[in-house]
């Protein structure tokens, strides 16, 4: 054989070996991507051609069509955006500072740190519940205000959906505080009393040394968050107006009420988009953040 | 600058009392090492004086200035940890700019001094590293950097080399001693190594459970040490049960010696470093004892041996020696005049060290 055969076939081999493995790879994944492919994939892609399919089951862009022409749905979407955000801002905000206080101990501490976590027994119906009978016109708050002079404004039913968010705030802080607080109990406490030592209080230690340590925890519970809000039926229905309506109570009231599964369906493709977008701007803010902290450091 | 005086100090945890009244004064720009047993209290200690723990009794000055109650970050006290604890989402330079953002320093002012600071520690080349990158000695060098930056009024050192191996470990001891001569700098080192706590310190406090034991100088505190527990924790020494006679003693093998402090309370024993005791075979002559255990040690040969119902031990330097075999009668000498030393409350530090 001359040198020239005996390095094609070598490089064949060797291609033929690789092909091998990967054939072992895809074999070794099957259970697991398959799985995933079987569960997430197919109603997926069921949602997708759903949201292009008539009643009768032809193609049709009609349904997205009806989305974007009708204030109904474009407010509705922009509603759903609303109520998942700001009770996932608020629960952010006042998780973080729960989760650095129980960092810390404290007389008591062991009692908090079981009382705070109470919301996670409570389903959501019932949340909506308990803030309507706190909140509601003639409520126990109200009750109480009353006499002292102080008129509520209306948060119950109200136009910006303040008792909705209200409801999923409380019902996402004890989530969130102990994705965070765990994320950030792995945090050496060396380090903490390093900053403490170099001149940082407890406001400072929190922006630079925790939450910056603590940030893949907050972009989990960030993440938890804002779908479960997304998506949840029961509080909006309860505690919000009655326009605009969420895209959630839109489906259910399509879906069971009339039988209009390929509005349903488009729907739910645009909310499951609308959410991949928030969630990349999400992290494209976090990126900005960090980066720009990154390239100052450059710099200097 | 100023020293820095600890008095009573105390901290009561639920289960345990970590200091029991200690008082401790750190003379301007020495060192002062820490030096006992794990859980002694050494931490809890360096904690209070960083403001990081608060006692529950006693009080801290630097100069006339009393500093317990001051937040940690209000002492301007520089600490280094055994964990290295760099903040590990920053590169070497931001770690140690961080002390002086603290301080509102102006940037081309930070620059300067992070650089001198890097300078002094040799790892100018690692200031764009993030500390993962970096070895365990390099770490612990960027942390040394970062105390030292904020040009403290107090250096506090917890176990710094404990973590890295027997070289890293001297090299970097000698460092930090050089370092802080030139700085002077108040210190206070905490270790549980007493050849580290010898070689660094101008003086050496001995701690065990909550309590100062002593103090003194290293030479002092090795050579004539009050407590039976010091004599055993700096270093290795046969305690020997003698005989005591006005200001002889009789050691069990027979052999009769002065005793340099004759008439002190509750004596355990007279000291006698085993460096200090010369062995030669008994040839003919009469033996004190025979060879029991040895050990080869390359600079030098440490053997036991069965004395007069006692095991002594015995370390012969030097490599040019003849070996004596295990089994070989020998005779002892050791020096002329012996310290006795008391049994103290502490007992002995035998299985601690
Ligand atoms: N946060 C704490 N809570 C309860 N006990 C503690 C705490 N910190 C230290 N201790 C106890 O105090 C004693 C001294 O600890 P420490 O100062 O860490 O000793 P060392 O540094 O000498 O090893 C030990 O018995 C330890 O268990
Ligand atoms: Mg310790």
């Amino acid at each position: 054989m001359t040198a020239i055969t005996e390095d094609h076939t070598r490089r064949a081999m060797a291609k033929r070996d690789q092909w091998a493995r990967n054939r072992t790879i895809l074999l070794l994944l099957l259970p697991g991507a398959g799985y995933l492919l079987f569960f997430f994939g197919l109603p997926l892609l069921r949602t997708v051609v759903g949201s292009f399919t008539s009643l009768d089951g032809a193609f049709t862009f009609d349904l997205w069509v009806e989305l974007f022409s009708e204030p109904v749905y474009i407010d509705g979407l922009f509603f759903s955006l609303w109520l998942a955000i700001a009770p996932t801002v608020v629960a952010l905000v006042i998780s973080v500072l729960l989760a650095a206080l129980l960092q810390a101990t404290f007389p008591g501490r062991r009692i908090f740190g079981a009382l705070y976590r109470i919301p996670l027994v409570v389903p959501g119906i019932v949340a909506a519940f308990l803030v309507m009978v706190m909140l509601d016109r003639g409520g126990m708050l109200s009750r109480i205000a009353e006499p002292l002079g102080i008129d509520l404004p209306r948060m119950v039913r109200d136009e910006w959906g303040i008792g909705a968010i209200l409801a999923s705030t409380w019902k996402n802080i004890p989530f969130m505080t102990l994705i965070i607080g765990g994320a950030m109990s792995a945090i050496n406490r060396d380090v903490l009393h390093a900053a403490r030592t170099l001149g940082a209080g407890r406001l400072t230690v929190l922006l630079r040394i925790q939450l910056p340590l603590a940030l893949p925890g907050i972009s989990a519970a960030v993440l938890l968050t804002f779908i479960s809000s997304l998506g949840s039926y029961a509080i909006p229905n309860l505690l919000g107006p009655a326009y605009p309506l969420p895209l959630s109570v839109h489906m259910y009231e399509q879906g069971f009420r009339r039988g209009n599964w390929p509005i349903v369906y488009a729907m739910g493709t645009l909310l499951s988009v609308a959410a991949i977008f928030v969630l990349l701007a999400y992290y494209s803010l976090i990126g900005r953040l960090t980066g720009s902290h990154a390239r100052r450091e450059a710099r200097s | 600058m100023a020293g820095l005086s600890i008095r009573g100090l105390t901290k009561a945890f639920d289960q345990v009392r970590a200091l029991d009244g200690v008082d401790l004064e750190v003379p301007d720009g020495q060192l002062v090492t820490l030096l006992g047993p794990s859980g002694c209290g050494k931490t809890t200690l360096l904690r209070s004086v960083a403001g990081i723990t608060d006692p529950t009794e006693g009080g801290i000055w630097l100069g006339d200035r009393r500093i317990d109650g001051v937040p940690p970050e209000r002492r301007n006290f520089g600490m280094v940890f055994q964990s290295y604890a760099l903040f590990p989402h920053m590169s070497v330079f931001k770690n140690l700019a961080f002390g002086l953002e603290m301080r509102r320093l102006p940037r081309s002012e930070i620059r300067k001094r992070v650089a001198q600071a890097l300078h002094l520690v040799d790892m100018e080349a690692m200031a764009g590293r993030l500390p993962r990158q970096l070895s365990g000695g390099q770490q612990q060098r960027v942390a040394l950097a970062r105390a030292i930056v904020i040009e403290p009024d107090v250096l506090l050192f917890d176990e710094p080399l404990s973590n890295l191996d027997a070289k890293l470990r001297d090299s970097l001891r000698d460092q930090l001693r050089a370092l802080q001569r030139r700085l002077g700098v108040t210190s206070i080192y905490v270790t549980h190594d007493q050849v580290e706590a010898m070689a660094l310190a101008d003086e050496i406090v001995i701690m065990f459970s909550g309590e100062i034991v002593e103090r003194g100088d290293p030479v002092s505190l090795y050579r004539r040490p009050i407590f039976r527990f010091t004599a055993e924790f700096l270093g290795r020494t046969n305690v020997i049960e003698a005989r005591l006679d006005g200001d002889r003693c009789r050691l069990p093998w027979g052999d009769e010696r002065s005793v340099e402090n004759p008439g002190i309370d509750d004596p355990a024993g007279v000291a006698i470093r085993p460096e200090d005791i010369a062995i030669s075979t008994a040839n003919g002559s009469d033996p004190h004892g025979e060879i029991a255990e040895r050990m080869f040690l390359g600079a030098g040969t440490n053997y036991v041996v069965d004395a007069g119902g006692v095991r002594v031990r015995v370390n012969v330097a030097g490599t040019q020696n003849d070996l004596i075999d295990i089994g070989t009668p020998v005779r002892l000498t050791p020096p002329k005049s012996l310290h006795l030393l008391r049994r103290g409350r502490h007992g002995s530090a035998e299985a601690l060290a």
